[in-house]
């Protein structure tokens, strides 16, 4: 008996280490008290509230969710939302993987003595608050000669919160699906 | 044993330690979870009225028990009661830059106490709903090498690696919370993880060609931390307890020392042929028994080294699932070791279950033969602790099953809405004409019944 048991004690997690076909077991995968895991722990290893750490599935739940199948290297709320937001200017170039969008120089219809042009910045797969940054750049017409001008702070802040609003707002909608 | 034991322990960490291909290191993560479950129950039970037995009275304001102390007396239970549950589950989650992965699991469960005095002002009395720990370990993993978990936790016998239990329905059915609502000893059933979560190092390999197993060492059958003796010295109740006087008079049972050097093991498979979801496990325990210690200090052992194995099935196929299987073994029911010349446990556990979108019904049963209350009936032993020939009205083994049916209808992901209908009976004839008694409350009753229909919710979160 003991011989047998030293051998199978020695040889199984070396046979286990070998082959293509193996693969780790989950901690789901295993049963508890009366097999009560899937009733009492639904959510398998990611059930329950992350109260210290970054929570690295929701991460990666959102990011997929968001456009990680779609191809897009940043969130998807918030890359739509950008281009969104900015579509009343015309478009110079956008590079979904970089997370850039910037637009061309647009004079509004009623003040033709200035025009505007914006970069907008997508950062990570996160959906997050900070997850974007808006310049918006300002130039005005003085005798023929478009001359830089300063654009207040609170100009980038203001696009910066509409974008945020419109990737809430898609957000919800893709939720309601 | 104990060398190979710690031998192989030593070899599996070292190889789960060795470097291995650099991966992306992570923080460790504290998730809390949990459940908190409110049900409904109506309870028929039998022989739980006693009448003009001595019992317990009433304790008095001052929380201790009258003068007048045990006296004869009546009491009636009705059949309808709620009952509330909850746990709460803290996880740790972290990686190495190895690509280890590790953490810790406690669970803290909020029924440590069956029997209560409601008034908060008697302090000498335990409340139901006192905290206590139920599982607690560490563990390590690697994706190639397996995983080791180390503390108070189910072993691969008991509860991690079992197939052919369906309960994936109601409460669990026969092996559900119905046990909340009824008096014992119709009560437990001997199903996985009433094994005990005693404190054991546990090998769980990866899964190759859908194949995996795993095995446990667990010194004695006792948890948490201390010595667990409750004098200055070596008695019934401490860990390392491993004779004991008049042992055979003890129900040895979960959570208190009986068992010691205990061993578990499972093999199961898992796969898929033709569409259908298929697994197969065996699995087994065996330990050393507590021995007798007479009062002059002569050891012998008079109950049987525990060893017990279960087989079992399951398949799944298009929402509906179904399982079985056999457990078989020297123990009487709930694991407990019985004395020699007693009857073997052998018992026979079912289920089938169908899923459709958030509704699943299901129905389960077990059917088993146990040495029963025998196995500390100490009036029917010679001097070498060998069966003497049945003459008192001792039984001759226990017929315990149960069946249930039951639904569960998932309201929003965790949130459950459950109904569920159990019955239980067991009884233990006797060997000559005077029938067993279960309990002072029933004088002559050697088969008692319970048929519990629970309804309620369960979040868990």
């Amino acid at each position: 008996m003991k011989p047998f048991l030293l051998a199978a004690c020695a040889a199984l997690p070396l046979l286990a280490a070998c082959g293509e076909n193996t693969r780790g077991v989950q901690n789901d995968e295993y049963g508890d008290w009366r097999g009560s895991a899937p009733r009492q722990r639904s959510g398998g290893q990611t059930a329950g509230l992350v109260i210290f750490g970054v929570d690295k599935e929701r991460e990666a739940r959102e990011a997929a969710a968001a456009g990680g199948a779609s191809g897009l290297a940043v969130n998807a709320y918030l890359w739509r939302a950008t281009l969104d937001t900015l579509s009343f200017m015309p478009l110079a170039s956008a590079d979904p993987f970089g997370g850039t969008i910037i637009t061309d120089w647009y004079a509004p219809p009623g003040a033709q003595n200035e025009r505007f042009r914006a970069q907008a910045y997508v950062m990570g797969r996160q959906l997050r608050s900070d997850g974007i940054r808006v310049q918006v750049f300002r130039q005005v017409n003085d005798r023929g000669q478009w001359i830089d001008s300063p654009v207040s702070q609170a100009t980038n802040s203001e696009f910066e919160d509409k974008v945020l609003a419109r990737a809430r707002e898609l957000r919800s909608q893709s939720a309601q699906r | 044993m104990r060398k190979i034991l710690l031998g192989t322990t030593a070899a599996v960490g070292a190889a789960l330690l060795a470097p291995m291909a650099a991966e992306a290191q992570e923080a460790p993560t504290v998730r809390v979870g949990g459940y908190f479950r409110a049900y409904y129950g109506y309870t028929q039970q039998n022989a739980t009225s006693p009448t003009n037995v001595t019992m317990n009275q009433n304790p008095g304001d001052n929380g201790a028990v009258s003068s007048t102390g045990n006296i004869p007396g009546s009491a009636r239970l009705g059949h309808g009661d709620f009952s509330t549950d909850a746990e709460v589950h803290v996880f740790v989650n972290g990686k190495t830059a190895n690509g280890l992965t590790y953490g810790a699991v406690i669970e803290i469960e909020f029924d440590s106490s069956e029997g209560t005095v409601r008034s908060d002002a008697r302090r000498a009395f335990s409340k139901k709903t006192g905290a206590n720990i139920d599982e607690m370990y560490a563990f390590i993993a690697s994706p190639t090498l397996g995983q080791i978990r180390f503390g108070d936790e189910d072993g691969p016998f008991g509860g991690l690696m079992n197939v052919g239990w369906v309960s994936n329905f109601g409460t669990g059915g026969a092996y559900g919370d119905f046990e909340s609502f009824i008096v014992r000893p119709n009560r437990t059933g001997t199903t996985p993880g009433s094994v005990g979560d005693n404190t054991k190092i546990i090998y769980l390999s990866p899964q190759f060609f859908g194949l995996d197993f795993g095995f446990s060492y667990a010194a004695n059958e006792a948890e948490g931390e201390d010595t667990g003796c409750l004098n200055s010295y070596a008695s019934l109740n401490c860990d390392r307890a491993y004779a004991v006087t008049n042992i055979q008079s003890n129900g040895r049972s979960h959570d208190q020392p009986g068992r010691y050097n205990e061993l578990q093991w499972a093999v199961r498979w898992r796969g898929s042929v033709a569409g259908v979801g298929l697994a197969v496990g065996a699995n087994g325990m065996f330990s050393q028994v507590v021995r007798d210690i007479s009062p002059s200090g002569d050891i012998r052992r008079n109950l049987r080294n525990p060893e017990v194995y279960q087989v079992g099935a399951q398949a799944t196929y298009m929402g509906f699932t179904v399982g079985g299987g056999y457990m078989w073994g020297n123990t009487s029911f709930y694991y407990i070791p019985s004395v020699r010349g007693d009857k073997r446990m052998s018992m026979f556990f079912g289920g089938a279950s169908y899923n459709a979108g958030p509704l699943t019904i299901g129905a389960n049963f077990y059917s088993g033969q146990y040495a029963g209350t025998d196995a500390w009936n100490t009036s029917n032993y010679n001097a070498d602790g060998t069966r003497a020939p049945d003459t008192v009205n001792s039984p001759r083994g226990q017929r315990r099953w149960a069946y249930s049916v039951g639904a569960t209808y998932r309201l929003a992901p965790g949130l459950d809405l459950i109904a569920e209908y159990i019955r239980q009976e067991m009884k233990e004839p006797s060997a000559n004409a005077t029938p067993r008694a279960f309990s002072a409350a029933a004088p002559g009753v050697d088969r008692v019944k319970a048929s519990v229909f629970l309804t309620g919710v369960r979040l868990a979160f």
